[in-house]
């Protein structure tokens, strides 16, 4: 017992003298749950926009209304000129608006709406979904299926020749019909399709940070770092050396993770995409290993490298529109999301495997990656000459 | 072969290293000694140019500054910890760091067998060096300190935790390699080992206490051996550890 409170005692005394590891223990938890909390609290809401052509506008501002009932759904205006009728060149125009991302759905009523229903049709609602959100595409959905129950009622009563004119208010309404048309994917698409392709950018991070982190705080204790900063060597050279040896196992790894994937993912996969894939899966991989050199280098020992690993892996769960939009956040969270390698890597991996862009196409997100790492690279050089200092 | 001239080194307000002034020859075992924190591995560091003095300089083989890669190529180090790659051989290690000093090849290969030869190390140069007792991983690192052919060699603390018997040998190879020219420049705590040296240093908290030959020291000191001259030195430079030492019955 007294043994067992003697070992308790010298823990704690260490802990409570490394004062780094201390706050680390104490801020970690408290700033990854903040992190939850921020990233849970907030729902998700999709943006709707309506649009009418002609008579049909008569019957906007009910199914705005039925519409603002909605949770979790807010109307949006869109840029299209009102007297626009050309079909196509609406068609065109309500797809343009949802690739620049100024709404996720675009409710469209066409002039011959009130048309189909006096002819005793149904009547037709078209509803055009970006597509490549499933949370988002499910709630418009949902949203209008709802909103346009209550619309029917509103609009024009359809008369079966077999009802008299005395029952039609009170049973004989018919729902709307509501044609879907997707920007991105299809109807089949999962929710799970949405989230498969961006587990290759997160493990290769996840797998690659925590053994290059681990691996330099070894050879640091070791002392064969300390021999390789002494040698007539250069930092680059060192770190190229070590990324080299790392692929040999983190390009099957990922090999390994992205065969997995394109077996899962319920829509084909073409050869570009599998290449842009592994383009964005490379860049991860630089990123990772250079955040683990530099995690190793700011720790201080094994302790502080470990708790580290929380602390840059759970934001960018949180943070990275890996599970939740981006969007939603609040402007602060949406740039701190911006600074995290991971989002950009979801950001395009998303493009890639969902929007079907080429790989050029998300050049922005891959500047970013290569700008990061560049930064990263600086914080290096300017930490390990820290560390050399350190070690006299 | 090294010149230093009024180097400064504080540590976040500690001064590691007081106005320090010293030449060193070429192949000559030249020995630091002193005891934990009394300079020795600061000194080290700013001659291998890890370090920069906040004051005075440092000019090795002859003008060139500390950190530049002519000096550093002209440098073998040996750490105090056991610095190997334990899941590569005891051969692999020495090619490994042979190949950071830009060697290679059958020259590289040359070298090799002609270290580990020198150190004993021939017949145990496939095992891994994770498999090795303590004395023969300090060999070996002596052997990949060695590899690139070095003008000068730091050792830190090259014999700690080594059998008496083996350390005897590691100053006999020391003695070898200063009669082939290189400079050895050895730091130690183990003051009585360092009458190996041809010329030591006594350090302690920053100040050169005492510099001269293991036996000109001694007779000066009128001691048996360099440990108690060491003592006398510290004695002389530093009444309050003298006091500590006559409060304790020593002389």
């Amino acid at each position: 017992m007294r043994v067992m409170g003697w070992i308790a005692w010298r823990v704690i005394l260490e802990i409570v003298r490394d004062r780094r590891t201390l706050a680390f223990f104490f801020l970690v938890p408290v700033l990854v749950m903040s992190l939850v909390y921020l990233a849970l609290f907030q729902d998700e809401t999709a943006r709707i926009a309506v649009l009418a052509r002609g008579a049909a506008r008569l019957f906007v501002y009910d199914l705005e209304r039925a519409l603002e009932k909605q949770k979790d759904v807010v109307l949006v205006p869109l840029d299209i000129p009102d007297d626009e009728r050309d079909p196509q060149k609406l068609r065109t125009d309500i797809e343009a608006a949802l690739r620049a991302g100024q709404a996720d759905g675009v409710l469209y009523f066409e002039e011959s709406l009130l048309a189909e229903r006096f002819a005793g049709k149904r009547g037709t609602l078209h509803l055009y979904l970006e597509g490549s959100r499933p949370t988002l595409t499910g709630l418009v959905a949902s949203a209008v299926g709802d909103a346009t129950d209550d619309l029917a009622a509103a609009l024009p009563v359809v008369i079966d020749s077999d009802c008299s004119a005395k029952c039609a208010n009170s049973v004989n309404v018919k729902p709307l019909e509501v044609a879907k048309h997707y920007l991105y994917g299809s109807e089949d698409y999962r929710l799970i399709d949405f989230f498969l392709p961006v587990l290759l950018p997160f493990f290769v991070f996840f797998l690659t940070f925590i053994l290059s982190n681990i691996t330099f705080q070894r050879e640091r204790v070791r002392g064969t770092l300390e021999r390789l900063l002494i040698a007539p060597l250069a930092l680059p050279q060192v770190v190229l050396g070590y990324m080299t040896g790392f692929l040999l196992f983190s390009v099957p790894q990922a090999g390994i993770v992205l065969v997995f994937l394109l077996a899962l993912i319920g829509f084909p996969v073409s050869a570009a995409q599998v290449i842009s894939l592994c383009a964005i899966a490379l860049l991860m991989l630089l990123i990772a290993l250079l955040l683990g050199l530099l995690v190793s280098f700011a720790a201080r020992n094994e302790f502080q490298a470990v708790q580290f690993i929380p602390l840059v892996i759970l934001p960018q769960i949180f943070f990275s529109d890996m599970i939740w939009s981006i969007d939603r956040f609040a402007a602060p969270f949406r740039w701190f999301a911006m600074l995290l390698p991971l989002t950009h890597a979801n950001i395009a991996t998303r493009d890639v495997m969902l929007k079907h862009q080429a790989l050029w196409q998300t050049w922005p997100h891959l500047l970013a990656l290569l700008a990061m790492a560049g930064v990263v690279l600086l914080l290096l050089s300017w930490v390990g000459r820290r560390h050399r200092d350190r070690v006299g | 072969m090294i010149e230093i001239e009024h180097v400064l080194k504080t540590y976040r307000g500690h001064t590691a290293l007081h106005d320090l002034t010293l030449s060193i020859p070429e192949g000559r075992i030249f020995g630091l000694l002193g005891p934990n924190g009394a300079g020795k591995t600061t000194l080290l560091r700013l001659i291998m140019g890890v370090l920069r003095p906040d004051a005075g300089t440092i000019r090795l083989f002859g003008g060139l500054a500390p950190g530049v890669l002519e000096a550093t190529r002209r440098i073998g180090y040996m750490p105090q910890q056991l610095a190997l790659y334990e899941g590569l051989s005891v051969r692999e290690n020495v090619l490994f760091f042979g190949r950071m000093y830009g060697l290679g090849g059958a020259a590289l290969a040359a070298r090799a067998d002609e270290v580990l030869q020198r150190v004993e190390l021939t017949a145990r140069q496939s095992s891994l060096a994770g498999t090795l007792s303590g004395g023969m991983m300090r060999r070996a690192m002596l052997a990949s300190a060695l590899v690139h052919g070095p003008r000068l060699l730091i050792l830190d603390e090259p014999t700690a935790g080594v059998d008496p018997l083996l350390r005897l040998r590691f100053w006999d190879w020391f003695r070898q390699l200063a009669a082939e020219g290189i400079t050895v420049l050895v730091t130690t705590h183990h003051i009585s080992e360092a009458s190996h040296c041809s010329e030591v240093l006594f350090l302690r908290e920053g100040h050169i206490l005492e510099r001269g030959r293991p036996a000109d020291l001694i007779a000066r000191y009128g001691t048996a051996d360099l440990e108690a001259a060491f003592v006398q030195a510290t004695q002389r430079a530093l009444p309050e550890a003298a006091a500590l030492m006559n409060g304790e019955g020593q002389p």
